[in-house]
C-alpha cells in the first residue's frame, strides 16, 4: 500500500516537517503506475459499467501529463496519484456491476426453475 | 440587582464557555467526519465486513493519516488526503460488494445445477439439433471409448478404468474449476451465469477457469475435445465459438476441438443455457 498511495507516506512525513519536493524519478513512476491503473479500468471494461470513473481518472491522467510536459513534478505526482486510485475505483465499480448482472440473471433463472418445479405435477 | 446578578452569571458562563474553548481541541473537519461515517456503515453492513480485504484496511489507513494529520496538513496536501481516502472507501465497498455478489453467484449456481439435474431428470427426450448451423461440427468426432483395455488402481486403491484413471488426474489438476466425471468423460460445465447476461461473452471467472483447463490440455495433447452448447438458439452457438476461441488462444490445438449445440427441447431442461467441454481420455 505504501508503495500505491504515496499520500500516507506524505501525511506524515508533513508533520513531521520531512516532506520533500517530489523529484523527476518519482513523478514518472506515479505517472506510469497510473497509466497502468487506468488501461487496467479500460481493460475491465469501464467505459461500459463505470463511464463516470474511468472519465476522472482520464481527466487526472491528463493533468498529470500536462504536468510532466512542463516539467513539474509536484503536479505530475498529486495529479497521477488522483489518477491511479480514480482507475482502481473505475475497476473495482466495474466488476462490482459485472459480478452483480451476473448474479442476478442466474438469480432469475434460479426462481424461474423454482417455480417451474414447483409447479410441475 | 437582579439585572447586575444576570450580567455576572453570563459573565462568568462566557468565561467557563471560552476557557473550554481554549482548552479542547477542535473536532475533525467535516470531510474527515464523512469519511469516518463512510467507513462505519462499511463495516456495519455484513455484505461488506464479511467479505472486506486488503481494501478496506487500506481505507481505515487513509483515514485514520487523514484524521490525526488533517490540522497539521496545509490545504494542497489535506485536499489530497480527502480525495485519495474518498476513492479508497469506495474501492473497499466496491470491491467487497463485488466479493459478495461473486459468492452469492457461485451459490445459486450450484443450487441451479441441482434445479436443472431435477428438471433433465423429468425431460425424458433430448435432440441434439441438426437444423441451425453449428459453429464447428465435425465428422470425425470420435464416440466416447466404451471398451476398457486396462485398470489401475485409484488412490484408495480401487481399481478403475486406465482412462478414467487419467481423466481423475486430469481433473485434480484444474482446481476451482467446476468439473465432474460422468459416462461422456471429464465434464467441465460452464454455467450460464458464466456469459454475460443473454450475451457470448465470457466472464473473468470463466476466463479463469478456462485458463486452468487449457494448461491441462496443452499439457496432454491426446485428450479429445467436444464443446457442448445448450440452448436452442444461435446465443448457443455463439458460446460454443467464443469456449473455443478463447482455448484456441490458450494454446489447444483448435483442431482438437469438436462442438455441438444441445437442444433441450422439451420439460424444464429448455432453460439450461449452460455449455460443458467433454474431454474423452483418447
Amino acid at each position: 500500500m505504501t508503495t500505491r498511495y504515496r499520500f500516507l507516506i506524505l501525511a506524515a512525513l508533513a508533520v513531521s516537517g520531512a516532506a520533500a519536493a517530489v523529484d523527476r524519478d518519482t513523478a514518472q513512476l506515479e505517472l506510469t503506475q497510473a497509466v497502468t491503473a487506468v488501461q487496467t479500468a479500460e481493460r475491465d471494461d469501464a467505459a461500459r459499467y463505470a463511464p463516470a470513473d474511468l472519465d476522472e481518472a482520464h481527466s487526472m491522467l491528463g493533468s498529470a501529463q500536462s504536468a510532466a510536459d512542463a516539467r513539474s513534478w509536484d503536479d505530475t505526482a498529486l495529479f497521477a496519484e488522483r489518477a491511479k486510485v480514480s482507475g482502481d475505483l473505475a475497476s473495482a465499480r466495474s466488476r462490482q456491476h459485472r459480478a452483480e448482472s451476473a448474479t442476478e440473471e442466474i438469480e432469475r433463472s434460479v426462481d424461474s426453475l423454482r417455480q417451474q418445479i414447483g409447479g410441475a405435477p | 440587582m437582579r439585572t447586575s446578578n444576570t450580567l455576572t452569571a453570563l459573565a462568568v458562563g462566557a468565561t467557563l464557555f471560552l476557557g473550554a474553548c481554549a482548552t479542547v481541541p477542535p473536532g475533525p473537519p467535516p470531510d474527515v467526519v464523512r469519511l469516518q461515517n463512510d467507513l462505519d456503515r462499511l463495516h456495519g453492513d455484513p455484505r461488506i465486513a464479511n467479505n472486506a480485504g486488503p481494501e478496506l484496511a487500506n481505507a481505515d489507513a487513509a483515514v485514520d493519516v487523514l484524521a490525526r494529520n488533517a490540522r497539521t496538513l496545509d490545504s494542497r496536501g489535506y485536499a489530497q488526503g480527502v480525495y485519495i481516502a474518498d476513492k479508497l472507501v469506495g474501492i473497499a465497498e466496491a470491491t467487497a460488494l463485488a466479493r459478495y455478489a461473486e459468492q452469492r453467484g457461485t451459490e445459486l449456481g450450484v443450487e441451479r445445477e441441482h434445479l436443472l439435474a431435477q428438471s433433465e431428470a423429468r425431460t425424458t427426450t433430448i435432440v441434439t439439433t441438426t437444423d441451425a448451423p453449428p459453429p464447428v461440427v465435425r465428422s470425425d468426432i470420435t464416440p466416447p471409448p466404451t471398451v476398457v483395455r486396462e485398470t489401475v488402481r485409484d488412490e484408495s486403491g480401487q481399481l478403475v478404468p486406465r482412462q478414467r484413471a487419467e481423466l481423475e488426474v486430469m481433473q485434480q489438476q484444474m482446481p476451482g474449476v467446476e468439473s465432474r466425471l460422468d459416462a461422456r468423460g471429464l465434464v467441465v460445465r460452464l454455467g450460464d451465469f458464466m456469459f454475460e447476461p443473454g450475451r457470448a461473452e465470457l466472464t473473468p471467472t470463466a476466463e479463469q477457469s478456462l485458463d486452468g483447463v487449457a494448461r491441462v490440455l496443452v499439457s496432454d495433447g491426446d485428450a479429445g475435445i467436444t464443446v457442448e452448447a445448450f440452448g436452442a438458439d444461435g446465443l448457443a452457438s455463439a458460446r460454443a465459438d467464443a469456449v473455443r476461441d478463447y482455448l484456441d488462444a490458450r494454446g489447444v490445438d483448435g483442431s482438437r476441438i469438436a462442438s455441438r449445440r444441445v437442444d433441450l427441447r422439451e420439460g424444464l431442461a429448455r432453460n439450461d443455457r449452460r455449455v460443458d467441454i467433454v474431454i474423452r481420455g483418447d
